[in-house]
């Protein structure tokens, strides 16, 4: 006999299977994005107040941020905060200023939109923070390796 | 015909809060986007110990900053959380508890937050 269904597992089965395309897609990216950031804000908030509970913790902590799958998690940190900005941005513009704009096509244009403005946004600080991360991490000066670098 | 928006219906706490999330959600794309690119990129995390948290921290200006970062994105993300888990348990009486599981823990956050803020950095102290 098949397990009993819960709404949990209905949702979660909901969340894989429902085919809604495009606003399927940016749902689920903007419930990753958002539970992502809430995640690390949430450890953010607690290490940061170290500086004043218990500061020798502080400089532990930001030796961890410098660790290479951490500054490779920043780099993702990035992307969630700003595709869940550019993505609350479009439903909120929606509603409040072109409910027209709702129809299925048009969102599909939109959210096909957010995602290249979000990479766009992201690209700059991500090839920065790359840079960083080569730099610091593994001593090699992607901006020395340029014919016109330093 | 009766215009919704004119019918007086005292809003209710899902009704403010869904509000709350719009409304934080538009402010928190310039604060904390500035915040995220000014410190993680510009700055970056070689380059921020607790001396610099100390600076910042002495400058009421960013402290009003943090405390706005601080207020809107970690309410807008527990609020959000909740939402989620609202998705994926319908039981009322499962919802309250771990509502109020979730009203704490923001609380005591936020708390934690606050009182950093609002005290600053002590690098005197570290060993």
């Amino acid at each position: 006999m098949a397990a009993p269904s819960t709404p949990l597992k209905n949702t979660v089965k909901g969340y894989a299977t429902y085919m809604g395309r495009e606003g399927h897609y940016a749902f689920l990216l903007h419930r990753l994005t958002g539970l992502g950031v809430l995640l690390f804000l949430t450890i953010h908030i607690l290490d940061t107040a170290t500086v004043y509970f218990y500061p020798s913790l502080y400089e532990h902590a930001i030796e961890l941020y410098r660790a290479t799958p951490f500054m490779l998690g920043e780099i993702g940190l990035l992307f969630a905060v700003i595709y869940h900005g550019v993505n609350g941005l479009r439903i909120a513009v929606t509603d409040m200023w072109m409910p027209k704009r709702w129809a299925i096509e048009k969102q599909r244009k939109a959210v096909r939109l957010t995602l290249v403005v979000a990479i766009l946004l992201w690209t700059p600080g991500a090839l920065v923070m790359l840079y960083n991360l080569l730099l610091h991490n593994f001593g090699v000066d992607l901006l020395a390796m340029l014919p016109f670098g330093k | 015909m009766i215009m919704a928006s004119k019918a007086s219906v005292k809003p209710s706490f899902e009704t403010t809060a869904w509000r709350f999330m719009r409304y934080s959600g538009i402010l928190l794309i310039p604060l904390a986007w500035f915040h995220v690119y000014l410190q993680d990129v510009i700055v970056g995390v070689h380059a921020i110990d607790i001396d610099y948290v100390a600076v910042r921290l002495a400058d009421t200006g960013w402290v009003i900053y943090n405390f706005l970062l601080l207020g809107f994105a970690f309410a807008h993300g527990m609020y959000g959380l909740r939402q989620v888990m609202f998705d994926l348990v319908h039981k009322e009486s499962t919802r309250r508890v771990l509502s109020i599981l979730m009203l704490i823990f923001w609380l005591v956050v936020t708390a934690i937050g606050a009182t950093a803020l609002a005290m600053g950095a002590r690098p005197e102290l570290v060993q």
